[in-house]
């Protein structure tokens, strides 16, 4: 079974080295992460690296410019989530594997037809569990009710689910079985959490249908 | 009030939790108010009170958290929430949940620093704390707080 933490935080961001958070999330539970880095992936691990481009562009221009240069050079191109006509762009372009960061966007900016795009492009939605653990309290609660309305839209229209602990330093990291606990919270079950662990993985290489090679 | 018979007393279970980083020689009651305010801050009072978490063990980089029998996931959620342990920067992480202590003491691994020292980075000493599988831990104390690197000795070298 594929565990993929969809995004951690190494060296310069956080305080950890990509080479120590490999090991460590090896030791979680994990066989791949997705690194904000730019350092080349340590060799020999039993632990894939995926290498992530963050775009913060709040237009859509700017991001859609920015993610057709990340997409040769980076393994994924991540975007962070603005509102609703931004996210529904975001979700529609081809070049962008996550839409990230649900949670900071205004109410209602991914609604059932934004999670219709997704789910036809096949547009991973990125449940970030750094707010979790850290906030408490009405911030916490408020992340609970977007990440258990984007798990209800997910039930229904089926788009890709990506799970990530937006860890900075080792400290950050949790392990497979934390991570389960936690999505409880929100409602999801057990065999979604091991499916939306499995779900970068799904999207870099989609299922196809069977084609005969001439 | 008098101890219950046996019988009539609840029923409990014991998580084992590994303490990140564990060079740091935390104590018990300090765990116990991390768990206690992240189970707070998560069920509220009463769900805490149900809970009853207790912090049986803390040493060598582990802590065992009793609670009562049937609330062990609850316990185990609030556990993995915690990300700081008296001010500084530090995760707990469930292990195993069994019923005896013996049984969990039994799972747990030597978390002993190989060597320890000092490293210059950028004109600041760190105390290095170096573990099995080349990994490094680097602190440093500051006037309110505490600096924390996690490095492998490849990272160190370069």
């Amino acid at each position: 079974m594929q565990r993929t933490d969809a995004m951690v935080c190494p060296y310069p961001v956080g305080s950890a080295s990509l080479r120590r958070m490999v090991i460590e999330a090896e030791e979680l539970g994990f066989d791949s992460i997705v690194a904000l880095t730019d350092e080349p992936a340590p060799q020999g691990d039993r632990v894939t690296v995926l290498k992530a481009c963050l775009i913060t562009e709040p237009s859509v221009k700017s991001m859609r410019a920015k993610a057709k240069r990340a997409f040769g050079s980076n393994d994924l191109v991540v975007v962070e989530a603005g509102d609703r006509a931004f996210n529904r762009a975001v979700v529609s372009y081809t070049g962008v594997h996550i839409l990230r960061n649900l949670y900071r966007a205004p109410k209602g900016s991914f609604d059932h037809i934004t999670a219709r795009f997704a789910a036809d492009n096949s547009t991973g939605i990125d449940i970030n569990l750094y707010p979790i653990i850290s906030y408490s309290g009405p911030g916490r609660q408020n992340v609970l009710q977007c990440y258990a309305d984007i798990i209800r839209l997910h039930r229904k229209l089926g788009f890709p689910v990506t799970i990530s602990t937006g860890a900075k330093s080792v400290c950050g990291m949790r392990s497979v079985r934390s991570i389960k606990l936690i999505c409880e919270l929100f409602g999801m079950t057990g065999d979604e959490v091991d499916f939306a662990l499995g779900g970068v993985r799904r999207i870099l290489e989609p299922e196809m249908p069977v084609r005969v090679v001439p | 009030m008098k101890r219950r018979p046996p019988t009539l007393r609840d029923k409990k279970r014991y998580i084992l939790a590994s303490l990140v980083p564990c060079h740091d020689e935390t104590g018990g009651k300090e765990v116990y108010n991390a768990v206690i305010n992240s189970a707070t801050s998560l069920y509220g009072d009463t769900g805490t009170a149900e809970m009853h978490p207790v912090v049986v063990f803390c040493e060598g980089g582990y802590a065992i958290i009793r609670c009562v029998r049937g609330t062990e996931k609850d316990c185990e959620t609030a556990i993995s929430l915690v990300n700081g342990i008296c001010g500084k920067e530090a995760a707990l992480r469930p292990v195993a949940t069994s019923g005896t202590i013996m049984s969990l003491k039994s799972r747990m691994k030597d978390k002993k620093p190989v060597k320890t020292g000092l490293v210059d980075i950028n004109g600041e000493t760190f105390t290095s704390y170096h573990y099995p599988r080349q990994k490094v831990d680097l602190a440093i104390e500051k006037i309110k707080s505490q600096e924390l690197l996690f490095l492998t000795e490849i990272d160190l070298e370069e």
